[in-house]
């Protein structure tokens, strides 16, 4: 019975996270601008991963080897997101045309931040 | 006293100098005196007549030009029409020709090829049985590749962490900005950081927060993976690589200031240096030893344990060393030329 109920959470989980994986890899190729790609991609690396290694600790069941499991989710949750705000804000500070794509609110205090510490080293170093 | 020659420009000598020098020579000076002295009509008709050949020689110059470019143009259509079809079907013929043959080849050589799991196959002749039979009772190392790679062809895992350290003074040597002098940062220097600081955001509050949890465990799970290496998964390549990518994100997020308190050119060149020397020295004395079956103080000890396998934990640390600082100096030195 319980196998029963493990395979059939297993089957639904797996479905559901493939379907967050193909959402986030359309979005990714679809999208026009960098930013919203990055948003596609966060889902891809967040939801569906969750999704899929938990299918992964269903069918398992729980050993030693789920744990495991359940520690790179946490690891992923961890990185994954930080390295899609480290992108987006790069794509922000690179990017000079971004005033066409969207509406551009708090960029200055961005892009001000960086050049006084610049001019701080500079000083420092003479 | 020297006789003062009457002749003396039309000796050999100074016409030999006047050849050297390409002036004129007397014979040169002869003729155009005698053209200047042709006068009148006959030299009117020779013009004439030099004109005449000019013009002649230019219209026949003019006709080649032509029946060159026709053929030029000749030539182009032919190529753009015949020629192309000729050439496209010449390739296609050519690809299908060795695509053919070489999959004749692969396929007559894979079913050449022993079965797959057959104890009679050449791989499993008494070498591979030895390591297996007795790898663990021999070098004392529960982890089979360890074993193998640590103990009985520790020459070759030396070579490959010299690879390592050979490709890193490679990019050190090419990359290196020119060192400063004297304490003040040269200014080559100056302008790579600020180049740096430009390019890669900086003093990020989330980055740091998560480096901050992040770093510790990261190093840790590497140096569980070092010194498991004769346990289990793990060993030295695999380990030190996390180790360096340890380093690698403690630096993204909190820039050379804080990584220079304990990781600059110096102690690169330290810490792999002697992990090298001391690879070298150990596994030159075992294989001293051993080779002249010397009583040695390296025992196998007990399998298992945490200190046993004689030198392979060592080892396993030297070449984790090696490959952190080398994965830590490539980062440093493509992004910043200096460390």
């Amino acid at each position: 019975m319980i196998d029963i109920i493990r395979l059939i959470a297993c089957i639904i989980l797996t479905v559901l996270g493939l379907g967050c994986l193909v959402t986030g890899v359309v979005g990714v190729y679809r999208f026009k601008y960098a930013l919203n790609r990055i948003h596609a991609g966060a889902l891809l690396d967040t939801v569906g991963i969750l999704l899929m290694l938990l299918g992964v600790i269903c069918a398992t069941g729980l050993n030693v080897t789920s744990a495991k499991i359940l520690v790179v989710i946490a690891f992923l949750w961890l990185t994954s997101p930080v390295s899609g705000h480290l992108i987006g804000r790069l794509e922000i500070t690179i990017n000079d045309e971004l005033d066409q794509s969207m509406t551009v609110i708090d960029r200055e205090t961005v892009a001000h931040e960086k050049d006084s510490d610049i001019l701080d080293e500079i000083k420092e170093a003479n | 006293m020297a006789k003062i020659r009457s002749d003396y420009e039309s000796g050999l000598f100074s016409r030999f100098l006047s050849w050297l020098t390409g002036g004129s020579t007397r014979l040169d000076d002869d003729m155009a005196r005698s053209m200047d002295d042709q006068a009148g009509p006959a030299r009117m008709q020779a013009q004439q007549s030099a004109h005449a050949r000019e013009m002649e020689r230019d219209a026949r110059l003019a006709a080649m030009t032509e029946q060159e470019k026709s053929m030029y143009a000749h030539m182009h259509q032919w190529a753009q029409t015949k020629g192309k079809r000729f050439s496209t079907w010449l390739y296609r013929i050519a690809a299908v020709v060795i695509c053919v043959s070489i999959i004749v080849l692969l396929v007559s050589t894979a079913a050449k090829l022993p079965p797959y799991g057959s104890p009679d196959n050449p791989a499993n002749n008494e070498v591979s049985e030895r390591y297996i039979e007795k790898g663990m009772q021999e070098t004392g190392a529960v982890n089979i590749v360890a074993g193998m790679i640590l103990d009985y062809r520790a020459f070759d895992t030396l070579g490959e962490s010299n690879v390592l350290f050979i490709a890193a003074v490679t990019v050190l040597t090419l990359l290196r900005v020119t060192p400063s002098h004297g304490g003040k940062p040269s200014t080559s220097q100056l302008e790579a950081e600020c180049d740096d600081r430009m390019y890669e955001p900086k003093n990020d509050l989330i980055l740091q927060h998560q480096a901050n949890f992040l770093v510790p465990l990261i190093l840790l799970f590497g140096i569980y993976g070092l010194m498991n290496g004769h346990l289990g998964p793990g060993g030295g390549f695999g380990g030190g690589a996390i180790m360096g990518a340890a380093l690698i994100l403690y630096l993204n997020a909190f820039g050379f200031k804080k990584t220079e308190r304990f990781f600059t050119y110096k102690t690169f060149t330290i810490v792999s240096v002697a992990a090298l020397s001391f690879y070298a020295v150990s596994k030159a004395y075992s294989f001293f030893t051993g080779a002249n079956h010397l009583p040695s103080f390296i025992t196998p000890g007990t399998p298992g344990m945490l200190f046993s396998a004689g030198l392979i934990p060592y080892l396993n640390i030297a070449v984790g060393m090696v490959v952190c600082c080398t994965m830590y100096a490539f980062y440093t030195l493509f992004r910043k030329g200096d460390m």
